[in-house]
């Protein structure tokens, strides 16, 4: 009922649309935008464009779950329903090409792909191309940096104005006894770090934009992802990691660098609030929060510029929406690199808009600003594949735990896990 | 389903009136005309009375596993509508000849003989402590050890998870005198420390069920055997094990086979807790993977089949070969 | 009278089933009270105890996702429940006081239905609830919630029945009163009692759910708390919730503890009667 409701509806907005939209009366025109959770700064964001758009529009909210492979579950299963209640959609990049091979996103008018293509930082725009088409306009972008306590660092004799290497910080880690903090728990956050240590030293996990499984071309299995294998196995088989390595998340990972045993950790920047926070209620001493330095994300060849990990939200229109002109409109005030700016001081995500770095209010309260700028542009995505949650899931089941990896045959090993999986073989 | 005729076949004495009556309904009505009017009608009030019960549980599970049955046959991802194929029984062939498949299965039996046999003792302890209670104790006694029961799983794996965790756990330094266990120790980390936690949390919530199935199989031992058998000079292990048992077996049998089915389909633990990794995957969290987590609808609905085909077994094997008589269970008398 | 010795054993017995009983329940409600700087202070109680959780669940950032979350468990929960009381009170009394063929059928179906994996059948019900339109609300639960209570309610109250003294109704009869009269007399206050402890625990049941609660909901349209617990985030995506998990958790664990206080009695009396007797 409710489908046959919504394909009328398309085929009156359809028909009808075009003598319409001159109008400019959209009293009615409910904006239903899907956010993941944040610290409420979409929803204060909805509410500055609704008065904007002074009756074009209105945006409410509705919440996706906090892990982003059940944001994709969520959006998917509404979308394949033909749902006409998703309007606006945040969107995890790695879930870009899936959505949009599926016919889920409807194509962003040229105008916008074009502000789009001028204000943001490259790293960003990569993940919201799919087959060298803007199919999602970047909202916000995260990256990771590389933290460190200064004085490991000064104790290691490492000149942290100059890029290091993950085997500098691994050696100093160990020779001091300390821990790193990295994510090596099962989740998503160690593809995030297996694929910029390959990328980082030149690979690739997927190679081409396919469009069907058993096009996907698997590339692990290389140079590049034998080092990347050494790295992590021996993060693991030293202990490195500390004892909660196996299931150590972001939040964790800030737990044992502000520890006795904290050292260098790779995170996104949601840290420093975080830690200036502890500081001031208390949990955290003054002296730590000091210690505390940054740097690009570490170099995997010495020498070789690093490709830190990219993260953060898309924004993306449903093809099923009613309101696909309104929705992109609402698109364009959201992503204002003005309101970007403040929802990096309010909420701590940083902008995609490579100005929005620039802001004063940004400045003062993310002293690193600039170094995530350059993180950001000098990033890499995820694989770009319809097939991404295969390819990841496949690909934390082989590089789990690291202390099991073998550099020899790991990446063989996820090769042809992949290759079973997508034709379809094997069961993830 | 196999659990329809297993009764039938172990029908016990005293269940045995009212099917027995049901089922001689149509040899006796040619004889007697009169009382054969009334049965009918009977028959229609019951039907009307107990049809829409029995209509709306088979509408929510009958239904749903043979649409099940039917999408499993076939390649089918909800993102990608337009590749759906026909395939056979392949998707079958792909999960029976997959380790993971047969590794979350072993996980899954490990974990069900484990709690029931941990359950069984703990329950027993607290039916009997329950059941000799003193009449100001037994409300406090019930009150508490319905607390457990009555709370949702999710929130009880989230108490021991929080419990265990390296960074917000007491446990570890509650215990670090114990060998093995030290403020190091992450226990969600290995298969063995992941699955003993776990474990606690299901035996947890669910022993207060099962001692209460065995409280009232308890009620059933006639007090003057075990008054006999005290006077004879037995020990109260034998007086345990020579009256109380043998006398409550149906209970216990019952007991058992409930909490083995419900172990069988643990869930919300393994999902709030590990969400299956470090080799906790079990196969309802496998089937939930593949079809809501993955949208393959097709493997993920093989998977349910499968899950389904088991539970039958296992009761099955209970009836047949345990003799366990579910007659008492449906509250036959 | 009891001997010392055999007084020290049931104080001991009883502070051990209790600590058994409430230590973990005891231990997320100290969580909660935990401020968030605490959280990985790896002690049992809090130093500084702290109402910041429940005030965030409750008036702060999660407040709508926790109450629109505890709106629908209790109205699903409540409707499913007396839904199934109702089927099940119809059922039931057909079993326990009329002869019919098929009625052995009804009681093997509703423990057969018991014993249904649940996973096995979401992924169809998803399929069919996003076609006709049941997906993601309040029906899209209640629904496959019966499969759930239903069957239990079944049995422990055909259990009741069948204990009941039919004969009263009769004697009442002949004592002059109208069928209606002498069932509302003598039968309803004899089985109403038995009513009322299914329908309990048939509660505890749908306010128990997760599988369908997280497969079957996308928004807070329809959203259950069990399922809502995995939506609630720290002041970033990459912090943990624990604060607001265990306030949430002790609120909804509260609505149990005060049934269990009230009724321990009948709940025990019910489980007992429609699970075993011979």
């Amino acid at each position: 009922m409710r489908r046959t409701g919504a394909a009328a509806a398309v085929a009156l907005v359809a028909t009808l649309g075009l003598a319409a939209c001159g109008g400019g009366d959209g009293d009615d025109v409910e904006l239903t935008w899907y956010i993941n959770p944040d610290d409420g700064g979409q929803a204060a964001i909805a509410a500055q464009c609704t008065t904007e758009a002074d009756g074009a529009y209105a945006i409410s909210t509705s919440l996706l779950p906090r892990e982003s492979s059940s944001q994709r579950e969520q959006l998917a299963r509404r979308l394949a329903a033909n749902d006409a209640s998703i309007d606006l959609m945040s969107i995890d990049p790695p879930f870009v090409p899936e959505l949009s091979r599926a016919g889920f996103l409807a194509p962003v008018p040229q105008e916008l792909q074009e502000t789009a293509e001028a204000q943001a930082v490259q790293g960003a725009l990569d993940t919201a191309t799919w087959q060298d088409e803007l199919v999602t306009v970047p909202f916000w972008a995260n990256t990771q940096l590389l933290w460190y306590r200064t004085s490991v660092a000064e104790a290691a004799g490492l000149d942290m104005t100059q890029p290091v290497t993950w085997d500098q910080i691994i050696d100093a880690t160990r020779e001091q006894e300390l821990y790193l903090g990295v994510q090596g728990g099962r989740a998503e956050a160690l593809t995030v770090w297996i694929n910029s240590l390959v990328q980082s030293a030149g690979g690739e996990v997927i190679s081409g934009e396919a469009s069907n499984a058993d096009e996907v071309e698997v590339t692990i299995d290389s140079e590049a992802g034998a080092e990347a294998a050494r790295i992590l196995s021996e993060i693991g088989e030293d202990g490195l990691g500390g004892p909660g390595l196996p299931t150590s998340d972001e939040n964790g990972n800030l737990s044992t660098f502000e520890g006795d045993r904290g050292s260098f950790m790779v995170n996104w920047p949601f840290v420093w609030p975080a830690m200036s926070g502890a500081v001031e209620d208390g949990s955290l001493s003054q002296e730590v929060f000091d210690d505390v330095g940054w740097a690009m994300y570490p170099q995997v060849v010495e020498g070789q510029e690093s490709r830190p990990p990219v993260g953060g939200i898309n924004l993306g229109v449903s093809a099923f929406s009613e309101h696909v002109e309104e929705s992109f409109a609402a698109i364009a005030c959201i992503t204002d690199p003005a309101k970007q700016a403040e929802y990096f001081v309010t909420n701590g995500n940083p902008p995609s808009a490579t100005e929005a770095f620039d802001d004063p209010a940004v400045q003062e309260a993310f002293p690193m600003a600039d170094v995530l700028r350059e993180s950001l542009e000098a990033g890499a995505p995820r694989p770009l594949t319809p097939f991404y949650t295969t390819v990841t899931l496949g690909l934390q089941r082989t590089w789990h735990p690291l202390d099991q990896i073998d550099p020899e045959s790991t990446p063989e090993r996820s090769t042809e896990l992949l290759r079973a999986i997508l034709a379809g073989e094997d069961l993830l | 389903m196999s659990a329809t005729t297993g009764p039938g076949a172990t029908s016990s004495p005293t269940a045995a009136p009212s099917s027995s009556s049901a089922r001689n309904a149509n040899a006796t009505s040619s004889r007697k005309p009169r009382r054969s009017a009334r049965r009918r009608a009977e028959a229609r009030l019951g039907w009307i009375l107990a049809g829409p019960a029995f209509v709306v549980m088979l509408a929510v599970t009958l239904y749903p596993i043979l649409q099940a049955v039917w999408e499993s046959l076939f390649n089918y991802q909800l993102t990608a509508p337009d590749d759906r194929t026909f395939v056979g029984l392949n998707n079958y062939l792909v999960i029976l000849t997959d380790s993971i498949f047969w590794r979350a299965m072993g996980v899954t039996t490990l974990i069900m003989v484990i709690t029931v046999a941990v359950e069984l003792v703990i329950g027993f302890g607290l039916a009997m402590v329950m059941h000799r209670a003193l009449r100001r104790l037994r409300g406090l006694l019930r009150t508490a050890i319905l607390v457990p029961y009555g709370i949702i799983t999710v929130v009880s794996a989230f108490a021991w998870f929080y419990a265990f965790d390296t960074t917000s756990g007491f446990v570890n330094s509650w215990f670090d005198w114990v060998p093995g266990i030290s403020s190091d120790l992450n226990w969600f980390a290995e298969t063995p420390t992941a699955l003993i936690v776990i474990m606690a949390s299901e035996i947890w919530k669910t022993t207060p069920f099962i001692s209460l199935l065995l409280l009232a199989g308890l009620a059933q031992v006639p007090g003057d055997l075990e008054e006999a058998a005290k006077v004879d000079g037995a020990t109260p292990w034998q007086v345990f094990k020579r009256v109380i048992v043998p006398n409550m077996k149906a209970a216990i049998m019952v007991a058992v086979l409930f909490r083995a089915l419900d172990a069988f389909r643990i869930f919300d633990n393994v999902f709030i807790m590990t969400q299956g990794s470090a080799g906790t995957e079990v196969l309802a969290l496998l089937a939930y993977r593949t079809s809501i987590g993955q949208l393959q609808i097709g493997m993920g609905s093989a998977i349910s089949v499968l899950l389904f085909l088991c539970v039958i077994v296992i009761c099955f094997i209970a009836i047949k070969v345990f003799k366990v008589d579910l007659a008492p269970a449906q509250g036959g008398k | 009278m009891l001997t010392t010795k055999q007084k020290v054993w049931w104080a001991l017995g009883t502070v051990a089933v209790l600590v058994y009983a409430l230590f973990p329940v005891a231990a997320i409600f100290a969580t909660s009270f935990k401020p968030s700087s605490e959280l990985t202070s790896g002690t049992f109680l809090p130093s500084s105890p702290t109402l910041s959780n429940y005030e965030s669940i409750l008036a702060g950032d999660a407040q709508e996702l926790f109450l629109s979350s505890l709106r629908n468990s209790i109205g699903i929960s409540v409707i499913s429940t007396v839904l199934a009381s109702i089927l099940a009170t119809l059922a039931a009394y057909a079993i326990a006081r009329l002869d019919f063929p098929g009625k052995k059928l009804v009681l093997m179906t509703s423990l057969a239905v018991s014993i249904f994996p649940v996973i096995s059948i979401v992924t169809p019900l998803f399929n069919l609830w996003r076609t006709i339109g049941l997906y993601d609300t309040w029906p899209g639960l209640i629904i496959p919630y019966m499969s759930l209570t239903l069957p239990i309610s079944i049995w422990t109250l055909t259990a009741f029945f069948r204990q009941i003294p039919w004969e009263l109704e009769q004697a009442a009869q002949v004592d002059g009163a109208t069928t209606y009269q002498a069932f509302r007399r003598a039968i309803v206050p004899l089985a109403a009692p038995g009513v009322f402890t299914t329908a309990l625990i048939a509660f505890f049941i749908a306010w128990n759910d997760f599988v369908y609660g997280i497969s079957l909901t996308s928004t807070s349209a329809a959203r259950p708390v069990p399922a809502a617990l995995a939506f609630f985030t720290g002041s970033s995506q990459f912090e943990e919730p624990t604060g607001a998990i265990s306030a949430a958790a002790v609120v909804v664990t509260i609505p149990v503890v005060v049934l269990v206080l009230l009724f321990q009695r009948q709940i025990v009396s019910g489980l007992t009667q429609g699970a075993v007797k011979g």
